[in-house]
């Protein structure tokens, strides 16, 4: 202590500067460009980012409107998904309003060999004042209530198949990459049969077994989508279960099952919702693949995919009966690839976008 | 690389019984009895089991099962063309599924690499958007969509194409359901290639080659793309399974007399003996292309083998 005080001494005693030394700077201007922002949570800064996508925004939109339509379209008219008018079968497309605009008015052009032959079979059955938006099928059932009581199946079925996906895929992904060792070793030779076989083959075999029906679709899609699930989720499992958090918690006394779902869980969140969303159009596609080969929903009830199969029947023809079920599902699978798409981009900005 | 590629083969060749296994019990598990003439009596029917080895032990019977699988006998069709030996109907039908599946996948590959090439190389322009409009549309429309699509457009109305598929006339036949079957693989591609050729022209050995002065296709084709096109051989496989898949709708509706077709049928008049059959076969293909794409894999990148090793 005695050796440092002439030092400081010295320094002190050099230069005292004087009030004069220092005039302060105007920045009035600078200092308003200096912006404060809100502290912001993930989920508020995940949800900037989706929404300034144009295309996750139309994907949104087209979901949203699809599902309204889904609960409120088979609504919208006196019929029924199953009411049969077999005196009113295969009518085209009417629309009160639009029928005066030369569109929509119930005429159809049928392409023959021998030319084309333009019929309006309104007129002709004398049914001034019925009006089939988006026509008739063959046993005269309104294709407009079908369209979206299909939606309404096809939609219950990829929400209800994505749930149990993500609770079984997420689950044994977890649990395989937590306890590693030999628990992993088993579990992992297990996925990679299961994985080894066709998930077409499963479905198929499975609904030989076993009833045609919404309950059995789930089923089976359960069975066979939670293998790209329980990868990722073992794959991010690795990665997080050597650090200090779970350490940590581990050390608190935490139990293993509250370190991998309470602790590890809400870490890896955005990776398994990116891939809920992108196995969405994976279910939809399949129910409706199983409806066309005739595995699918029992008649009278239908689904996108029985309504496609039935419209093939007769696309030649009456081309209308397979539009709109074709075009629902392709918008369907079409806005949930948007909305998977900007959700990836949204939850992880620095990976690699595929 | 001889000790990856064998632990590949084992679960490969264990996966191939388990699938037998499972098929074996779903024939067990089948209702009713192969031989139900209310005419047989009881030492008959025990004549019937004995001679087609049904009084044995399940162990037993399970194993002549699997290899009777194995050697290609499948037995005899029920419903679809009856007593028909099912290898034959496979045999008549495989190859034509085959064509227009390959015809699929090259053509898929070909025009996603394309199309993927042009979307990395003018990033960011109008052609980006294009390519990457065209992918995203090829991903979420399934091929039975595009099938019907082009099967009214240019088979129907303008008739340029047969849309029923016509022996005679095979090769016009098979070329919409092939464009119908390569939408998929060629929006996938697409994709693939945009993301690895725009990290590769990234890479500092890109920047590298080009400093040292070589310029055009040479730069592009043979340092750029040969390196973005090692992850892309993966996505292969997954993406020929699909084309399986879509393979059976599209072989319905152009009337194609393909084993997806087949399938279709046995399915939808309760051939259940058929639907194993070729559930069996499918197994088989799908499990064999992986394994190939896998030891390929191996081989292209020795980075993969050498981690995969180590595990």
């Amino acid at each position: 202590m005695a050796k440092k005080q002439p030092v400081l001494a010295a320094a002190q005693t050099a230069y005292v500067p004087a009030d004069a030394d220092f005039v302060l700077k105007n920045v009035d201007g600078a200092l308003m460009l200096d912006t404060n922002f809100a502290s912001q949570s993930f989920w508020k800064d995940v949800l900037v980012r989706f929404f300034r996508k144009k295309s996750s925004v139309l994907g949104l939109a087209l979901i949203i409107i699809i599902t309204l339509m889904s609960i409120v379209g088979p609504g919208m008219n006196a019929y029924t998904y199953d009411g049969q008018q077999l005196t009113q079968k295969n009518l085209a497309p009417r629309v009160q309003g639009l029928e005066n605009y030369g569109i929509f008015d119930g005429s159809e052009t049928m392409h023959t060999t021998s030319g084309n032959k333009t019929v309006n079979n309104y007129v002709e059955k004398d049914l001034t004042d019925v009006y089939y938006w988006f026509g008739s099928d063959n046993f005269g059932r309104d294709i407009w209530t079908r369209t979206w009581s299909g939606a309404r199946v096809s939609l219950i079925i990829a929400a209800a198949a994505a749930l149990i996906d993500m609770v079984i895929g997420m689950s044994y992904g977890l649990i395989s990459g937590y306890f590693g060792g030999r628990v992993d070793m088993v579990m992992q030779r297990f996925l990679e049969i299961m994985n080894g076989i066709p998930r077409l083959v499963i479905v198929t075999l499975l609904l030989l077994v076993l009833e045609p029906g919404m309950l059995t679709i789930i089923f089976a899609l359960m069975l066979t989508e939670w293998v790209g699930m329980s990868r990722i989720a073992r794959a991010e499992m690795l990665k997080l279960k050597e650090q200090e958090f779970v350490l940590a918690s581990r050390t608190l006394g935490a139990g293993k099952f509250f370190i991998i779902f309470r602790e590890v869980l809400p870490n890896i969140i955005g990776p398994i919702i990116t891939q809920v969303m992108f196995s969405i159009p994976t279910a939809i596609f399949t129910e409706a693949f199983l409806s066309f080969v005739g595995l699918g929903i029992p008649v009278p009830r239908c689904s996108l995919g029985s309504l496609i199969s039935e419209g093939f029947n007769a696309f030649t023809t009456h081309p209308y009966q397979i539009i709109p079920p074709v075009i629902a599902m392709a918008l369907l699978m079409f806005s949930f690839n948007l909305v998977a798409d900007g959700l990836r981009e949204a939850l992880d900005p620095k990976m690699k976008e595929m | 690389m001889k000790k990856y590629t064998l632990k590949r083969l084992f679960t490969s060749l264990f996966t191939l019984l388990a699938i037998l296994l499972v098929l074996f019990i779903l024939m067990q598990l089948m209702p009713g009895s192969p031989f139900n003439d209310e005419k047989l009596n009881d030492d008959q029917r025990a004549a019937l089991y004995a001679k087609y080895g049904l009084d044995q032990p399940v162990l037993v019977q399970f194993f002549r099962y699997v290899g009777n699988m194995l050697r290609g006998d499948y037995g005899v069709s029920y419903n679809i063309s009856k007593n028909t030996p099912i290898s034959q109907l496979i045999q008549t039908r495989l190859p034509t599924s085959i064509y227009i599946g390959g015809a699929a996948v090259a053509l898929g590959a070909l025009m996603g690499l394309i199309l993927g090439l042009i979307a990395a190389l003018k990033h960011d322009t109008v052609w980006d958007t294009l390519a990457t409009v065209i992918s995203v549309i090829g991903v979420s429309v399934p091929s039975y969509v595009f099938a019907l699509a082009l099967s009214y457009a240019l088979g129907f109305r303008l008739q340029w194409f047969p849309m029923l598929y016509n022996t005679q006339l095979a090769t016009q036949s098979s070329v919409l359901p092939s464009i119908a079957l390569s939408m998929f693989t060629m929006a996938s591609i697409a994709r693939f290639t945009r993301t690895e050729m725009l990290e590769v022209l990234d890479s500092d050995y890109m920047l590298l080659a080009e400093s040292k002065g070589i310029s055009g296709p040479a730069l592009i084709f043979r340092h750029a793309l040969r390196n973005a096109l090692i992850p892309i051989i993966t996505v292969l496989a997954p993406l020929i399974v699909d084309l399986m898949t879509g393979s059976l709708v599209v072989e319905k509706i152009f009337a194609i007399p393909g084993v997806g077709s087949l399938l279709v049928n046995a399915i939808q008049s309760n051939d259940y003996n058929v639907v194993i059959s070729l559930s069996f076969i499918y197994s088989a293909m799908y499990i064999a292309i992986m394994l190939v794409v896998d030891i390929l894999y191996g081989i292209i990148d020795p980075r993969i083998r050498l981690a995969k090793e180590g595990d």
